[in-house]
C-alpha cells in the first residue's frame, strides 16, 4: 500500500528534478495554411438541434406551447403502448401536466421520489421522461444534471426516453456548455446526452440501443 | 451467469511486479503469422479504414481543429509538469465531495484495495466499464485468482470487451476491442453463451447482450470504469462510451471504483472542452460522443440512485518514471486510437501482434517505456517512422520521434539484438525516403514539398492541414517487403 504523502513526493521529485522541456509542440502554424476559416453558423439554434439529433437517429420536435408538448408525451405513450412511465420530480414537469391524462389513458405514472426500489421502477417502465438543463445546437445533445428528484436511470434503463426542453435552454456549442461549470462545484453527475445509445462493435455496424434507450425524443418548447 | 469462465491467461511469465500485462517478445514471428491471415487482414481493413475516413470528414468540418491540438499538447505539458500538485488537488477534491482516494504504485495496490473492498462489501457480480488501465493490470483475471473464495463474478459491460471476455480474448485495438473477431466468430461466441443457436446478424446478437447484460448491470454490488480524464479542480471524473454502459455502471451498483491513470489529469473542468472535442472525433468521427459522462464524487443528499460510495484509485504503475525525461510525451496519450488506425503496420498485423495491452505506435512506444526496454525489445522498432501516427495524434505526440529515441536507446544499453536488424531491414531501408522526410521536416519543419503528388492517403493530416499533401507511406508494396523482411 502506498502513502500518499510518499507517493507525491515521489512524483514531486521527478517533475522538478532534471527536468526535460519538450519541444516538439504541434506547431499551428505548420499545420494550417491561409486564413482560419470560419465555423459553420448555427443560425437557427432550434433547427439545428433537431437536425442534428436526427442525423444520429433520433427525433426532435419545436412545438409552441406546453399543450402540445404534452401532447406529444401522449401520443409517444400511446404509440409505444406504454404501460408505466417514469418521470423526474421537477416543476417544469409537473406544469406540463401529463400525470392526468396519462393516467386516464392507462398508463401509471411513476415520479422520482420516495421510491423503495428505484431500479425495480425504472427498469420496468417503457419511458422514462425529464428535462435538461441546457440543450445543444451543434451537436443535438442535452445536458442532463443529476440530483434529488433527477435520476440518472429514468434517462437509461426505460428502452423510450424523451426530454421535454424549453427552447431558451439550447446553447450552441459544447464549450458553451462546459464553460457553465468553469470553475464551479459540479452536482454529483452530469451527463451530455447525445443522440440514442449504440455500438459498432459488431463489424462496424451500427447497433441502436445497446444498453440505454435506442429510442430517443427531444421536444423543445418555445 | 455465463457459462464459459474468461480463460484470460496468456502463455507464461509472472507478471506481479508488472509494467504491464504482456508477452511483448515475439513481435516478428506474431507479426508475421497475421500478415498471413487474410481474414484478420479483411477485418482490420474494414475498421481502420471506416474510422480514418469518419474522423477526417469531422475534424476537417472543425476548423479549429489545429488550435484545439496545439492547446491540448500544452495543457498536458503544464499537467505533467505539476503533476504532484494536480493529483493532490484532485484528491481533496474528490474527498471533500465525500469520496476515498487510494494511490496505488502499481497494479498490485489496485488490485488489493478492489479486492479488499469486494471483500468487506460481500460483492458478488462486478461490472466493469471498459478501461485500459484495468487491462492493463489484468484486473480480472488478478481479483479472480487472488481473490477466489469470493467467488466474484466479474462482467465486461462494452459489447466488444464482453465478448472477448466470453472467448477469452484480449482486446486488440483501444476503441474497436474485437475488431479483429468477424461476425461469424461473434455469433458463435453469444451462440454459447445464449446456449441457443443464434441468427448471424447484428441486431439479434446486439438484443442477445444487452439482455444479458441488463440483469448484470441491475444485481451488480460495485462497478467499475477507468476514467477518460479526470479533473484536479473538481475531482470529477469523465467516462466516455457510446453504448451508455460507464454511465449504467456508474449509476446502479452501490459502489463505484474509478481505476484511472495519474496521467488522466487535466487541471480544470473547462480543459475538457479542447479534449472532449478531440477524442470523439479521432476517436470515432463523432462530434460528440453518445454518453459524455462526468461524475464527482458520490450521490448527493437526497438522490435516489447513483453509487453511494466513490472510491478513486489513483495508480502509477510505472507512468512517473517518465515525468520529466524526453520520453514524457507518451503521457499525454488520450487513448483515441487515431494513431493505430492510421498505422501502416498496425494496419498489416493487428493488435495482438504486439502482445500488449496497447497495440499500434502508442504501443510500441509506451510498452518498452512501462515494462523496462529489455521485455519489449521489438516493438520499437514496430513502426516505419513514417509520421503518419503523429499526424493523427489529436494531442500531438511525436510518436515516431520517440521510438527513434527509444531504439538509440537500444543501441545505447547494448540492447538491440540481431533480431531486429534482419527483420527491418528491407523494411526500414525501402522506408528511407519517408523517413528522412518526416524527421527532418520535424527539425526544420516548414518543408512542404510532398515527395509524391499523385498519392494522397486516406489523409490523416488533411484533417489538421486541410492543403498539405501527404508523404507516401508505400502502404501497397508494404506487405510484399514485410514478408521478404522477415
Ligand atoms: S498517441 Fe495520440 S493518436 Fe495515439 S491513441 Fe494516444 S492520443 Fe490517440
Amino acid at each position: 500500500m502506498s502513502d500518499r504523502a510518499e507517493f507525491l513526493g515521489s512524483i514531486r521529485h521527478r517533475t522538478q528534478a532534471g527536468r526535460y522541456r519538450p519541444t516538439n509542440a504541434p506547431d499551428v502554424a505548420w499545420t494550417r495554411k491561409g486564413e482560419p476559416r470560419e465555423s459553420e453558423p448555427i443560425d437557427d439554434p432550434p433547427a439545428r438541434f433537431i437536425e442534428e439529433l436526427e442525423a444520429l437517429g433520433g427525433h426532435g420536435r419545436c412545438v409552441g406551447s406546453l399543450d402540445e408538448a404534452r401532447e406529444c408525451v401522449l401520443e409517444l405513450a400511446r404509440e409505444r403502448e406504454a404501460k408505466l412511465l417514469v418521470r423526474w420530480d421537477v416543476e417544469e414537469l409537473d406544469e406540463l401536466g401529463v400525470d392526468g391524462p396519462l393516467g386516464e389513458a392507462g398508463v401509471e405514472v411513476a415520479v422520482w421520489r420516495d421510491l423503495a426500489d428505484f431500479r425495480e421502477v425504472a427498469e420496468k417502465a417503457e419511458i422514462g421522461l425529464s428535462t435538461a438543463e441546457w440543450a445543444i445546437a451543434e451537436t443535438g445533445s442535452l445536458v442532463l444534471e443529476h440530483g434529488p428528484g433527477k435520476g440518472r436511470t429514468v434517462t437509461l434503463l426505460p428502452p423510450t426516453y424523451v426530454a421535454v426542453v424549453p427552447v431558451e435552454r439550447i446553447l450552441r456549442t459544447v464549450p458553451e456548455a462546459i464553460e457553465k461549470y468553469a470553475g464551479g462545484v459540479l452536482p454529483a453527475n452530469v451527463c451530455f446526452h447525445t443522440g440514442p445509445s449504440r455500438s459498432g462493435d459488431i463489424e462496424m455496424s451500427l447497433f441502436i440501443g445497446m444498453h440505454g434507450p435506442g429510442d430517443v425524443h427531444v421536444v423543445l418548447v418555445g | 451467469m455465463e457459462t464459459e469462465k474468461p480463460a484470460r491467461r496468456r502463455e507464461t511469465e509472472d507478471r506481479r511486479n508488472e509494467g504491464i500485462a504482456s508477452g511483448v517478445e515475439g513481435f516478428n514471428e506474431r507479426a508475421r503469422r497475421a500478415v498471413n491471415d487474410q481474414q484478420l487482414h479483411d477485418s482490420i481493413e474494414l475498421f481502420t479504414h471506416k474510422s480514418v475516413a469518419g474522423r477526417n470528414a469531422v475534424l476537417n468540418a472543425l476548423p479549429e481543429a489545429p488550435e484545439l491540438r496545439e492547446r491540448a499538447y500544452r495543457i498536458k505539458q503544464e499537467t505533467m509538469a505539476n503533476l504532484d500538485r494536480y493529483l493532490e488537488q484532485m484528491a481533496d477534491a474528490v474527498e471533500a465531495r465525500g469520496g476515498n482516494v487510494f494511490f496505488a504504485t502499481d497494479g498490485e495496490d489496485a488490485v488489493r484495495y478492489i479486492g479488499d473492498l469486494a471483500r468487506e462489501k460481500g460483492a458478488k457480480v462486478i461490472t466493469k466499464s471498459k478501461s485500459m488501465a484495468t487491462e492493463e493490470i489484468e484486473l480480472n483475471r488478478r481479483l479472480e485468482e487472488d481473490y477466489s473464495d469470493l467467488g466474484l463474478e466479474i462482467v465486461e459491460t462494452d459489447l466488444g470487451e464482453w465478448i472477448a471476455q466470453l472467448a477469452g480474448d484480449t482486446p486488440s485495438h483501444i476503441v474497436g476491442p474485437i475488431l479483429h473477431m468477424n461476425r461469424k466468430r461473434i455469433t458463435e461466441v453469444l451462440s454459447r453463451t445464449a446456449g441457443e443457436e443464434l441468427p448471424p446478424d447484428v441486431e439479434a446478437l446486439g438484443s442477445f447482450a444487452r439482455r444479458r447484460l441488463r440483469e448484470k448491470f441491475v444485481t451488480a454490488d460495485i462497478g467499475i470504469t477507468g476514467a477518460n480524464f479526470g479533473v484536479a479542480e473538481t475531482g470529477t471524473v469523465a467516462t466516455i462510451t457510446n453504448e451508455g454502459n460507464a454511465r449504467l455502471v456508474t449509476s446502479v451498483p452501490p459502489v463505484h471504483v474509478v481505476v484511472m491513470g495519474i496521467e488522466k489529469l487535466v487541471p480544470r473542468f473547462t480543459d475538457l472542452s479542447v479534449f472532449v472535442r478531440l477524442l470523439a472525433r479521432s476517436g470515432t468521427g463523432q462530434k460528440l460522443t453518445v454518453y459524455t459522462n462526468f461524475i464527482t464524487g458520490p450521490r448527493g443528499e437526497g438522490e435516489l440512485d447513483g453509487a453511494e460510495e466513490f472510491h478513486l484509485i489513483l495508480m502509477d504503475n510505472g507512468r512517473s518514471k517518465l515525468l520529466g525525461t524526453e520520453f514524457e510525451e507518451a503521457l499525454y496519450c488520450i487513448r483515441c486510437g487515431a494513431c493505430l488506425n492510421v498505422c501502416p503496420v498496425y494496419r498489416q498485423t493487428g493488435g495482438h501482434a504486439y502482445g500488449s495491452t496497447y497495440s499500434g505506435p502508442i504501443g510500441a512506444v509506451i510498452t518498452p517505456l512501462l515494462k523496462g526496454q529489455g521485455e519489449a525489445k521489438d516493438l520499437p522498432h514496430a513502426s516505419s517512422l513514417c509520421g503518419a501516427c503523429w499526424e493523427a495524434c489529436p494531442v500531438g505526440i511525436p510518436l515516431h520521434d520517440l521510438l527513434l529515441k527509444l531504439r538509440n536507446q537500444q543501441v545505447e544499453e547494448g540492447l538491440a539484438g540481431k533480431a531486429q536488424e534482419i527483420a527491418f531491414k528491407g523494411f526500414e531501408s525501402t522506408m528511407k525516403r519517408p523517413v528522412l522526410y518526416r524527421i527532418s521536416s520535424r527539425a526544420g519543419r516548414l518543408a512542404q514539398k510532398p515527395l509524391k503528388k499523385d498519392r494522397p492517403l486516406p489523409g490523416p493530416l488533411g484533417a489538421w492541414t486541410g492543403s498539405r499533401d501527404l508523404p507516401p507511406l508505400a502502404e501497397k508494396s508494404f506487405r510484399e517487403l514485410w514478408k521478404e523482411g522477415i
